[in-house]
């Protein structure tokens, strides 16, 4: 019981973001409202750059600029966080912008079609016609 | 020298200035994007001839060398399906001038550019030898298919944005899987990734990384059961959305895959056990299930979609089986199915450009009436089946050879059981479109030669490669298979 609680609070990030992206997938699959959906894949893939945000975090270790008086060519890699997982969540929130973008575009399209984000009232006026 | 790049910047830039004479000259939209196209295929072609000529080609992007770069690797079988993917865009081009600038109006200007962006995504895709930048020309190449997927009839929005909720999970997942890689090994580049990986030793986390890896790819591929986006996406959209995505999607992430079995983790290296043989089963069941769903369609379209399904099926069985003999023929059914799902929508296209519906009781004496299209929609249904010599037909026996030698029989019995069904599916349509005459007996209706001579064009490659299929094992897909799988 203590070992499973000891591992827990071992690697806390990344229960939290297994919780968070669970959350994400549950209002996805869950939720019938298309708005809802989309905050769900939003919590989702945040789950993801937060992880890899985690990954590149260091015990004791202090931003990846180089401190005054470092010599360049004998550098203490544990000093500084890893900066290359940060710079590539950088790119993903902006995949992440774009295709939330693309989504409320489409959803916005359903809306002026149906007059309603609910999808069972789409699908059901959808047989109808 | 710059090949593996110039194939790709036309389309950048062509489809920049797509847009931007949609605000000043409509006239020019559609010129822009014939000669970013062309100018796109030439290069690719010479891409293919210095491959051919010299090996597997490496390209630094902005001179920043690998591991720490991003580089193209372009290989000779990723060559031939970059040069492959790209003639195909320009045949669907070429053919549906009417649909893209008549259509949709005023949209034309931001659906030429949508079509050159994608183009280039799933280029990049196929170039690519670096996994961070892999996930994200994945996203650019879905992105602005879920944009092209909306126009379409009424239910095309539902449909494709269905597909983004699911693509997206997907494209997370794999996003998730090269993280845990990076973690592991702290290194993106596929080369340098290899080299690392065969002095780890495997543990839980490696085998999690390249489970969640995978899961993610086959997501976005749309293999059974994760294929619910693809029939709905390709048969509500507009028909030139579809003839255009329908052979490039599944076929591209079917490469990713075999990419990164041949590369990344050759002669399976670090693959958890359990997953060729998960992989195989889904395969199998892909194949039965594409089958079974296009059986119960009426509409032709809606048909070859459910068939796109079923030979997901074919590409990953061949992959994940394990031997050269199956490898071999999941490369080859690429190349083939790209081909013969042109011909088809391609031919379908035509179709539904003189007959509207594309129901089976509206298609009544269509060999009389569009005599060529329907002659080239033969060819590819043939393919299809299996018939010889066309190309069809030699990819799919080199994938029972493979599964025979693996004593895959499951998957031997879905490969024949599902060629069977073809044919029944292929005869039903043509009975009513050879034997049954329509009320009003339209004549000679076909379309332009214009619109034939892609279809034509492409459905002659279907047999000139059949035929050649020996001089395409040996030159191009025999030198990309690590010599460790025998």
């Amino acid at each position: 019981m203590l070992d499973i609680f000891a591992q827990f609070t071992a690697k806390y990030n990344y229960w939290a973001y297994i919780v968070i992206m669970m959350v994400g997938l549950f209002a996805m699959i869950a939720k019938r409202n298309l708005i809802k959906k989309m905050i769900g894949l939003s919590i989702f893939q945040t789950s993801i750059m937060l992880f890899y945000v985690a990954i590149g975090a260091k015990k004791g270790a202090t931003i990846p600029i180089l401190l005054s008086g470092t010599d360049p060519h004998h550098i203490d890699a544990t000093m500084y966080v890893n900066p290359l997982p940060h710079v590539l969540m950088l790119t993903a929130i902006v995949v992440g912008v774009a295709t939330l973008g693309v989504a409320l575009a489409l959803i916005l399209r359903i809306y002026e079609k149906h007059g309603t984000l609910e999808e069972d009232e789409i699908i059901s006026q959808i047989r109808s016609s | 020298m710059h090949a593996p790049v110039l194939t790709i910047i036309p389309l950048l830039l062509g489809s920049f200035l797509a847009v931007m004479a949609g605000w000043t000259r409509k006239s020019l939209v559609y010129p822009i994007g014939v000669l970013a196209l062309i100018l796109s295929s030439t290069f690719s072609v010479q891409l293919v001839m210095q491959v051919l000529s010299e090996g597997t080609m490496t390209y630094d992007l902005g001179g920043w060398s690998p591991p720490w770069g991003i580089v193209f690797i372009v290989d000779t079988f990723s060559a031939f399906m970059i040069a492959l993917l790209i003639i195909g865009a320009l045949a669907t081009f070429v053919t549906c001038r009417d649909e893209i600038m008549a259509h949709f109006e005023e949209k034309s200007a931001a659906f030429v550019s949508l079509i050159l962006l994608t183009l280039a995504g799933h280029v990049g895709i196929v170039s690519t030898g670096d996994l961070f930048n892999l996930y994200v020309l994945i996203e650019v190449a879905a992105l602005t298919g879920y944009a092209l997927l909306g126009l379409g009839n009424s239910r095309a929005v539902l449909s494709s944005l269905n597909y983004l909720c699911i693509g997206s999970v997907g494209a997370s997942l794999y996003l998730l899987g090269v993280g845990y890689l990076y973690m592991l090994t702290g290194s993106l580049n596929m080369t340098d990734l290899t080299s690392v990986l065969q002095t780890f030793p495997p543990n839980a986390s490696l085998r999690a990384a390249i489970v969640v890896l995978f899961l993610g790819l086959w997501v976005k591929m749309a293999l059974f059961p994760f294929h619910g986006w693809l029939p709905g996406a390709y048969s509500n959209s507009s028909a030139t959305t579809a003839t255009l995505l329908a052979p490039m999607t599944t076929k591209v992430m079917a490469y990713v895959v075999i990419r990164l079995l041949t590369t990344v983790f050759p002669g399976g290296l670090a693959i958890p056990e359990a997953l060729p043989e998960i992989a195989v089963v889904l395969a199998t069941l892909a194949i039965f299930a594409g089958s079974a769903m296009a059986f119960r369609q009426t509409n032709i379209r809606r048909m070859l979609a459910y068939i796109v399904v079923a030979e997901v099926g074919y590409m990953v069985g061949g992959a994940f089986i394990g031997n050269r003999m199956a490898m071999t023929g999941a490369m080859l059914h690429i190349l083939a199915d790209a081909a013969m799902t042109l011909t088809l929508f391609l031919a379908v296209c035509n179709i539904a450009r003189k007959r509207g519906s594309l129901e089976l009781s509206n298609l009544q004496g269509l060999f009389k009436s569009m005599p060529f299209t329907m002659a080239a929609f033969v060819l590819g249904a043939m393919s299809m089946i299996g018939v010889p010599p066309l190309f069809g037909f030699f990819s799919k026996w080199y994938l029972l050879t493979g599964a025979l030698q693996a004593e895959q029989y499951p998957f031997m019995v879905a490969l024949i059981v599902s060629s069977l069904v073809n044919v029944v599916l292929f005869f039903r349509f043509f009975e009513v479109a050879f034997f049954e005459k329509p009320e009003n007996n339209p004549g000679l209706l076909e379309v332009r030669w214009i619109r034939v001579a892609p279809v034509a064009l492409v459905a002659l490659l279907l047999i000139a490669a059949g035929l050649s299929t020996g001089l395409i094992v040996d030159k191009i897909i025999a030198g990309v298979i690590p010599a460790s799988l025998i």
